[in-house]
């Protein structure tokens, strides 16, 4: 959904992207207008996700302006200056703490100060990635662009899991200038598998089942496989019972490759097996491989978007397949900072054998080439 | 056994030392001395004498190399760099138009007999120069500071350095240093020659005092027949054209242009209607600095914020030329252009057609300087009258120099096509007459555009036409259907997918494996990602109309019923997708179905992600050890034999057969032997280089992370410079933007009508782009220092105009100091010689950037001349910030209204029990010293309240309590507009008024403060109460403590009071006589006294000296006694002794 331009006010129509749009405003300085938010729903306005966000951004930021319409269908939005800093927010619990996370690990380099964050809700949720994905795969991400680490942390103090949350986590970050460009073409192969089940409020023999069950798919591939299981208890283990797993493949370039399945919400009535569980998650964790690219396929949107705010260089990135969420991020990136990637379909000698046996069609790799815009963090203090 | 060893012992060889043969040896073995350096020649001169010494010189020649080393930044000069511009800027009647007519002629060999505005020139293979002179007026000198490459600083030398040359120096400063070269003039004005010599010296050094020591300074020695000497001439031009430049922060990460042509393509209709109607104008100019992005602000300094609602690049006017191998310039390639001057040469474009003939005089120009305005509107009027003429010319002069291509051609070609049936029908719909040859203007100058693309298809290939183009068309399509399979197989698996598990598993299957298709097939991922974006030149309006045509073209082909179908169904799709959740998985939402790798034919296609599958060929250990033995096995014959490569073979041959490698096969083909050796001999030569200096043995400093910095910096700038190079233009341009060095035309929507009415060429119209956010306005808080030179200090509040970035604004700043707290504190005025923080209110600009303020930007001589040096201050931005934080410090004084002990009612501080309640436990101090706290308000008296203190105080202290007072900036923001005003008043811009100008034009005086004024002081001298102390401590008191109230005295009186107590005696004549009597008697006794102590004395001395002399004769009587004793006594010793 292409956006109209008002006296340079974009404005959209549809609760989709909303998180999207606001972080792409706040990083533009450029005010945005949602209209038409579930306007044909039964239950019409923003939910409470959302507005919880918009309070996010408002912590972090000074001058933040929000206008909401009665209906709560349309807002306006026009951004402030990131301030970061000490932030303390207690996430909704219809989303996970990812979906907020996201959001901060994309504005953090950009503040005035480091900014030090204390979020709290569920930690695990299905819709949006775990603390633990964040932890090993964005993370590292991060760090190409910023180079140094100092002080890049993320800490998960207690798990929470849907519906009641309960989970803490603290994300640390430094402040950046500028982000350097990244070349990043090669991806290597995997070398190691590691992972963590957690159990929340169930049986300790849970998460050794779902170990079990995942450790069996991936030695069939690679010995160097290994484990962790983290039994919460008491306060560490969030409000509500479950249990879940992640796994992630690291390959000798530096990729991190994650997935990860969690249980059935307590009250839903569906039962999960462990066995099941850990499964599923190793034969997605398999197809995440197979997609390949340099980088895991839920955060090539991160990845657009710190190539695209680099310094006034070439940034080149060869990624899996492009993820719908990703395709329409880079609409955004065009509309809000007028950045297009030169995206290239990279082929290679297998494409033709492939192409004979139908049964596996193999994952096609996008070469994402982009010009950074120059984007400076204004906001830092210089002394 | 020795003896017969010695005996057997032969002559010894004993080698020639002289004769031919020796002579020859020593010729073969002598080293050629020639060829050696100095070092191996003379090792012993370089062999450390001394370890201290050398450590000395170790560290010094490390000293110097750091000293010179910069952070390595990368390299953002463009290949096809755009001109250099060199300004000419000196104050009024020095010479600047003579030497930019006199560099002109050198250079071109053409006389220029008008120079307005930028002129530009191809002056080598590889340089082309813009020239513009810069006219005395503060404006125009800032903004020329702000493009310039380089500028020559023109200087009567018979007057000396002015005020304006100053000035300038310090605009460059603080804008960016450009290179600056002095140029003197009027050098004949000085007869003498000494005083000539002199003159020079002293301003040579002055010169190099503001700019750098050595900087160059050019000497025009005078002028003949109204120019300068062709030899200093030509020596100038030498030195322009040989210069480098340094890169500049602010250019180096924003684009800029320098507009050399401006035209008004408003219609002429609304114009007739209402002169003051805003227009629509067209600015052309080379972009500068970085890419160019198309959706970019740009400010146009004298004018403001604009957006461009029309970019597009043209043929560049005044092309290098051609690289073929020549050592200079043909003389038709020296090229000038310069719209404003109305020189060079034929230009088309899309808005008009622009004639000069080259160089010729006798092109006759009626009004050339008077009425350029008319002419601009005559161009514009001619191209709408000769439309069809123009489109049969364009297609001829567009192509001279490649492919000619004649109208007849243009009417095949498919495209043209569409256009011409476009706009018939559009002429056909629009009974306007003027809408449509606009049109057909646009559609004419698409059209070449179009085919100046189309000829660089051949030639470079779109990224994403590799296999077919006529795929190409079909694709958008292709996807649709494809979605539409996924979106029916969804439907399905809602409906069915209850009772059959094995179905739905299947077609979950088939929905991932369309996604993966999908993106595989459409070999345009771009267009799936950014629909059709428009390319290049090719404008919006003109892609709606290709997407009208190509729905029109279905319609004929389809019919009606399946258009309407295939735009609903996109409509529907949208809708769906307005209101889902976000969620940023590749699967969103819906949990696939993923394909079970473990299952053996499965694993066999992930296998190789794994390290331990099968590695390509150039990364496997075995393989690389093994054609590693077989080139090693061989090292003498490297191009001889080929045995080994058979060996190789074999091994492949052997490898096939395994049944494992079938997987690897899929694999990268085996590097050749040839490619491996390639390979090595790179890494040898690597090696070689870094370790082996064979002509250098010294000690050296390790410097691999400075190298490794620069090596990084340089790969980038390659990186950036080949990554787009084989791109099509057009696609070049959306991803890259606009780069430098491409002439582009910028349109402008809705500017002011003022901006063309007054256009005044001589003033330089400079567009520059503004980064994400710099087009918002915020708080900036600098760093800022009154300029030593400016005679008075600036006040808080009074309006200042800040040339920041591209900006020139008025604002309100407030002027604080930085606490040791990090606290700002308001200041008044600034301080002299130091820093001070400064805040205003005014366009977010990235830190570090330099800026500088004037007070009034008036070309009043009056006005200049009580100024003397017009900048007012100079500074950097530190910080942006949507609010401020600066305080002044404020006292609220109170007094006591009660006093206890230590407590005591305030009153007078507040007025309300609010605010008191307010400052609850705040610190409060009275004059004496004594510190309190707020403790509570009271009822009673408004605004009083409870307070403790450390120690009683007193009815008469004053009690303060020290706070802070947030003053705001004034949200006061005006840029100046002086491109705007009236042609001769462009130089007197007047923003808004200092309050002290005001009252000194209207006359107002203030009242003076009663309070502040001086009176005479008159104190009373304090009387204080004696020190009582209580009986009870009396008692406690050690007596030396105790009051002694009682004097010792008799009488009972203080001694000092018994003196004034006394009464004076007088005596009555006889008393009188009496005492007399007495003192008489007294002192005739008293002088008996005397005498008889006298004579004592006297006796005592006689008695003494008697006495003296009687123990004389006593010790005489003894001694003698004694010696009789001794003779006696040796005499009866003596016997006794004789008798022994």
């Amino acid at each position: 959904m292409p956006a109209v331009l008002e006296n340079d006010v974009l404005v959209y129509k549809g609760s989709n992207f909303f998180r999207q749009r606001l972080l792409l405003s706040t990083l533009s300085g450029r005010a945005v207008k949602i209209e038409e938010i579930r306007s044909g729903h039964d239950d019409p306005g923003l939910r409470e996700y959302e507005v919880n966000l918009i309070r996010l951004l408002d912590k972090v930021t000074n001058g933040t302006r929000v206008e909401l319409s009665e209906t709560g269908t349309s807002v306006y939005f026009q951004p402030g200056i990131l301030i970061g800093g000490q932030v303390t927010h207690s996430c909704c619990t219809q989303r996970g703490v990812g979906y907020y996370l996201e959001i901060l690990l994309a504005l953090g380099p950009f503040c005035k100060e480091p900014l030090n964050a204390v979020l709290q809700g569920v930690t695990h949720s299905d819709h949006d990635v775990s603390v633990d994905k964040v932890k090993a795969a964005a993370l590292p991400i991060l760090l190409k662009f910023i180079l140094v680490d100092d002080g890049l942390e993320l800490k998960v103090v207690r798990r929470g899991a849907p519906p009641l949350g309960g989970g803490e986590i603290v994300f640390k970050c430094p402040v950046r200038r500028h982000l350097r460009p990244l070349q990043w073409t090669k991806w290597g192969l995997v070398k190691r598998i590691r992972g963590v089940v957690y159990a929340l409020r169930v049986s300790p023999t849970m998460a050794n089942r779902v170990v079990e069950s995942a450790k069996g798919v991936m030695l069939k591939f690679l010995p160097d496989v290994y484990i962790n299981t983290d039994q919460c208890r008491g306060s560490n283990a969030g409000k509500s019972p479950g249990f879940g797993i992640s796994l992630v493949a690291e390959t000798n370039e530096k990729t991190f490759y994650c997935a990860e399945a969690k249980s059935a919400e307590s009250g839903s009535g569906a039962i999960t097996s462990p066995e099941d569980l850990g499964r599923e998650c190793a034969l997605q964790l398999l197809d995440e491989i197979r997609r390949g690219g340099a980088i895991d396929s839920s955060l090539q949107w991160l990845l657009a978007l710190w190539m695209a705010l680099g310094q006034k260089d070439v940034s080149e990135c060869v990624v899996g397949p492009l993820s719908d969420y990703t395709i329409s991020f880079l609409q955004h990136l065009k509309e809000f900072f007028g950045v297009m990637f030169k995206l290239e379909v990279q082929r290679t000698d297998d494409d033709e054998d492939s192409s004979d046996d139908e049964q596996v069609s193999t994952a096609h790799k996008v070469k994402m080439t982009c010009v950074g815009i120059g984007y400076v963090n204004i906001s830092k203090r210089t002394l | 056994m020795a003896d017969e060893s010695a005996f057997d012992k032969k002559k010894a060889h004993r080698a020639k030392h002289a004769g031919r043969k020796a002579e020859k040896k020593k010729k073969k073995h002598a080293v050629d001395q020639s060829n050696l350096s100095a070092r191996q020649r003379n090792s012993k001169a370089f062999a450390i004498q001394s370890a201290v010494r050398a450590e000395r010189k170790f560290r010094r020649r490390e000293d110097v190399i750091a000293k010179k080393q910069h952070i390595p930044q990368v390299d953002k000069t463009p290949v096809e760099s755009p001109p250099i511009v060199v300004a000419i800027v000196g104050p009024p009647r020095v010479g600047k138009t003579t030497l930019i007519n006199n560099l002109i002629k050198s250079f071109i060999k053409t006389n220029v007999t008008s120079t307005n505005g930028p002129i530009t020139i191809v002056t080598s293979k590889k340089r082309r120069l813009t020239l513009i002179e810069c006219n005395n007026d503060i404006n125009s000198m800032i903004d020329i500071a702000k493009c310039a490459d380089l500028v020559l600083l023109l200087c009567d030398a018979s007057f000396g350095f002015e005020m304006e040359i100053f000035e300038f120096l310090n605009i460059c400063q603080v804008h960016g240093m450009p290179k600056i070269m002095g140029v003197l003039t009027h050098l004949d004005m000085i007869k003498n020659a000494k005083t000539l010599k002199t003159t020079k010296k002293t301003l040579k050094h002055r010169f190099w005092t503001e700019v750098y020591p050595g900087a160059k300074l050019f000497y025009l020695s005078g002028i003949v027949h109204g120019e300068y000497l062709r030899n200093e001439i030509k020596n100038l031009a030498r030195f322009i054209s040989v210069m480098k430049f340094r890169p500049l922060s602010w250019r180096s990460t924003h684009a800029y242009l320098l507009a050399d042509r401006l035209e008004d393509i408003t219609s002429q209709e609304t114009i007739r209607k209402d002169p003051k109607v805003n227009r629509d104008v067209v600015l052309y100019g080379y972009v500068r600095g970085v890419p160019l992005m198309k959706e970019s602000m740009v400010h146009i300094a004298g004018v403001g914020d604009m957006k461009i609602s029309e970019l597009s690049y043209l043929p560049d006017p005044c092309p290098l030329p051609s690289s073929e191998k020549k050592r200079h310039l043909m003389e038709r390639e020296r090229q000038i252009y310069a719209p404003f001057s109305g020189v060079g040469g034929i230009v088309y474009d899309k808005d008009a057609v622009y004639i000069e003939l080259k160089g010729s005089h006798s092109h006759k120009h009626e009004d050339e300087e008077t009425n350029e305005k008319k002419a601009l509107l005559k161009n514009v009027v001619d191209t709408k009258e000769t439309v069809d003429e123009q489109m049969q010319e364009s297609g001829f002069k567009l192509f001279s120099g490649g492919a000619v291509i004649y109208p007849e051609m243009m009417k095949d070609d498919e495209y043209l096509q569409h256009n011409k049936i476009q706009t018939k029908s559009n002429s056909d719909d629009d009974s306007s007459d003027e809408s449509s040859s606009e049109r057909e203007e646009e559609s004419d100058n698409d059209s070449g555009i179009d085919q100046s693309e189309k000829d660089v298809f051949d030639k470079t290939k779109l990224p994403w036409e590799d296999n077919s183009g006529s795929e190409q068309d079909d694709d958008s399509d292709d996807s649709d259907t494809i979605n539409d399979n996924m979106k029916v197989s969804n439907e399905n698996f809602e409906n069915e997918g209850d009772f059959d598990t094995k179905w739905k598993e299947k077609l979950s299957e088939k929905a991932t494996d369309a996604y993966y298709e999908r993106q595989r097939t459409s070999k345009n991922i771009m267009k799936l990602v950014y629909g059709d974006f428009d390319i290049g030149n090719k404008t919006k309006q003109k892609q709606e109309q290709s997407d009208d045509n190509s729905d029109s073209d279905e319609e004929e082909i389809g019919g009606l019923f399946k258009k309407v179908t295939h735009t609903q169904k996109k409509k529907q799709k949208e809708k769906e997708k307005l209101d889902l959740d976000e969620c940023s998985f590749f699967y969103s939402l819906d949990k696939p179905n993923v394909r079970d790798w473990s299952s053996e034919n499965n694993k066999q296609y992930l296998m190789n992600c794994f390290v331990t599958g099968k590695r390509s060929a150039d990364e496997d250990a075995s393989e690389l050890l093994k054609l590693d033995d077989a080139s090693d096995g061989d090292d003498e014959d490297l191009y001889g034999d080929f045995e080994d490569l058979e060996t190789g073979e074999k091994h492949t041959a052997d490898e096939s057969k395994d049944p494992q490698v079938e997987i690897g096969t899929k694999r990268k083909a085996e590097p050749t032997k040839s490619e491996i050796l390639d390979k090595k001999l790179k890494l040898k030569a690597k090696f070689d280089a870094e370790y082996d200096n064979p002509d250098d043995h010294r000690i050296k400093g390790d410097h691999s992370y400075y190298e490794s910095l620069k090596a990084e910096a340089l790969k980038q700038s390659e990186l950036n410079k080949s990554v787009f190079e084989n791109l099509d233009n057009g696609l070049r341009i959306e991803v890259e933007g606009f780069r430098p060095g491409l002439y582009v035309r910028m349109l402008f929507k809705n500017m002011s009508s003022e901006f063309v009415t007054n256009f005044d060429s001589s003033y330089p119209i400079l567009i520059g782009a503004l980064n994400m956010a710099e087009q918002n306005i915020g708080f900036v808080s600098c760093k800022v220092k009154k300029h030593r030179w400016y005679k008075k200090i600036l006040k808080t509040n009074d309006p200042l105009i800040i040339s920041l970035g591209w900006r020139r604004f008025q604002t309100l700043p407030i002027y604080s100091k930085i606490e040791d707290d990090l606290k700002c504190r308001y200041l008044k005025y600034t301080p002299e010689h130091v820093t001070c923080n400064m805040h205003f209110y005014g366009p977010i600009t990235p830190q570090n950037t330099g800026f500088l303020a004037l007070q009034t930007v008036n070309n009043n001589p009056n006005e200049i001349k009580q100024l003397g040096f017009r900048i007012a201050a100079t500074g950097s931005v530190n910080e942006i910030n949507k609010s401020t934080q600066i305080v002044k410090k404020l006292k609220l004084v109170g007094t006591p209204l009660k006093i206890y002990k230590k407590t005591a009612f305030i009153k007078d501080m507040f007025t309300s029990t609010l605010e008191v309640a307010k400052f609850e436990g705040a610190r409060i101090k009275t004059v004496s010293g004594i510190r309190g706290q707020i403790k509570k308000a009271l009822n009673k008296p408004e605004g009083a309240f409870r307070a403790t203190f450390e120690d009683k105080i007193l009815m008469s202290d004053i009690i303060f309590c020290r706070t802070w007072f947030k003053v705001d900036v004034t949200k006061f923001y005006a840029p100046v507009v002086n491109l705007l005003l009236p042609v001769g008043e462009k130089n007197a811009w007047q923003g808004m008024k200092t309050k002290g100008q005001l009252k000194r034009e209207r006359n107002i005086q203030n009242e003076a403060n009663t309070d502040s004024m001086y009176t005479e002081v008159i104190r009373e001298a304090k009387v204080f109460k004696p020190l009582t102390i209580p009986k009870t401590l009396q008692k406690g008191l050690p007596y030396r403590f105790k009051p002694k109230l009682k004097t010792t005295t008799l009488s009972g009186n203080d001694p000092k009071n018994k003196m004034k107590e006394r009464i004076a005696v007088v005596k009555s004549p006889y008393e009188q006589k009496v005492t007399n009597v007495m003192k008489m008697l007294k002192t005739n006794y008293e002088k008996k006294k005397e005498v008889q102590k006298e004579a004592t004395a006297e006796r005592l001395k006689m008695h003494k000296k008697q006495q003296e002399e009687e123990e004389w004769r006593r010790i005489k009587r003894q001694k003698e006694l004694k010696k009789k004793i001794c003779r006696h006594l040796s005499k009866m010793g003596n016997k006794k002794k004789t008798q022994m």
